[in-house]
């Protein structure tokens, strides 16, 4: 049991090391967007930005994204701007599942999957705050206290730097 | 190098002279250092007593901050210089020309059939591109000897439909740096959109 536990403190030890740090220049990126222009993260230099990996596989990203949705209806008037990555194969199904939830959000595609790949997202959904100068300065993963809602004095502060 | 070491060790020094100022602890005990608080107490009688202390901080600032983006300028050269040696470097530009008949998505590019480059134009992008922008697309290295240059746009053709179009060059890369150019122009007499790759002999 003790080398259980022990294999399982280190996996997660390993997953965080892996998964791309707070304080690091956010990775830049252009993806093709949902009913909407293509959109490339350098070009948001000077505004805070969420980047949320999504799939319309995974069970918890229906609440994610719709707080996600709430949470930049509320703070988008000061400038937040938000990206939903959606990582499946089946760019259809993940456009059927966003056209369910009525999101206002922009939502991305990245069915190739480079862009998880250069975020070293290692389990969904995963979100990052990024700042005005494009420093990653917040890495939220799905637990509960990984949720959006819980990261809006983040970005708050974030919004008022 | 020398000149980045001439640069870079005037810089060092001045910003260990701004930080030491900078980070030196107030006295504590007014009485055992009766002449450091006097000055200030003079300056703060006499607020234009304190201004040339404060200009020549901003000044020496400046300049450090000057130095600091010349030195950086001469690392990126240097490092281009290193990673890109004149003569095994390619480099491929992409510029368009009025863009009536098509507006850009991707341009993917292949040498000698291996993929080199895979770009998502935005729309800003494609604005720049559109009022003569020229983007660099690729900077890499090449052996010297005959190679075949593959590109591939896609975008929106004429009566806004899907269009996909492919240009292809065989070139000799020769001892020295090798520029390209993927150049798109309108064919006013065709209605259409042209797609070239030039050789910059």
């Amino acid at each position: 049991m003790a080398t259980l536990l022990a294999f399982g403190a280190a996996t997660a030890a390993l997953s965080a090391e892996r998964a791309l740090r707070a304080g690091r220049a956010a990775p830049d990126f252009a993806l093709r967007s949902v009913g909407g222009p293509n959109l490339r993260l350098s070009e948001q230099l000077g505004e805070v930005v969420v980047v949320a990996f999504w799939s319309s596989r995974c069970g918890p990203c229906r609440a994610h994204l719709q707080e996600l949705n709430a949470l930049y209806a509320t703070l988008k008037d000061r400038g937040l701007i938000v990206y939903a990555v959606n990582v499946d194969d089946d760019m259809r199904a993940a456009r059927e599942y966003a056209a369910g939830l009525s999101l206002k959000i922009p939502l991305l595609l990245d069915p190739g999957k480079g862009v998880a790949r250069a975020y070293r997202v290692d389990t969904l959904p995963m979100m990052f705050s990024i700042d005005r100068q494009g420093i990653v300065r917040g890495v939220r993963r799905d637990d509960r206290s990984g949720a959006p809602s819980n990261a809006g004095a983040e970005l708050r502060r974030l919004l008022a730097q | 190098m020398l000149r980045v070491a001439r640069v870079l060790i005037p810089a060092m020094l001045a910003l260990a002279a701004v930080s030491s100022g900078a980070q030196t602890p107030p006295p504590t005990d007014p009485a055992v250092m009766p002449p450091a608080a006097a000055p200030a107490e003079a300056a703060a009688a006499d607020p234009a007593a304190a201004a040339p202390d404060t200009r020549a901080l901003d000044e020496q600032i400046q300049t450090l901050k000057k130095d600091a983006v010349d030195l950086n300028r001469e690392l990126f050269m240097l490092e281009e210089e290193l990673l890109f040696p004149a003569n095994t470097q390619v480099a491929l530009f992409l510029s368009m020309d009025v863009g009536e008949y098509f507006a850009i998505d991707t341009v993917q590019v292949k040498i000698d059939n291996k993929e080199v480059s895979n770009y998502l134009y935005t729309p800003r992008e494609a604005e720049a591109l559109l009022r003569g922008g020229v983007q660099r697309l690729y900077l890499g290295n090449l052996k010297v000897g005959e190679h075949e240059l593959v590109a591939i746009f896609t975008g929106k053709g004429p009566n806004e439909r899907d269009y996909r179009r492919g240009a292809a060059l065989r070139f000799k890369k020769s001892v020295g740096a090798k520029y390209l150019e993927l150049k798109i122009s309108d064919r006013q007499r065709r209605a259409q959109p042209e797609f070239e790759i030039k050789d910059w002999e």
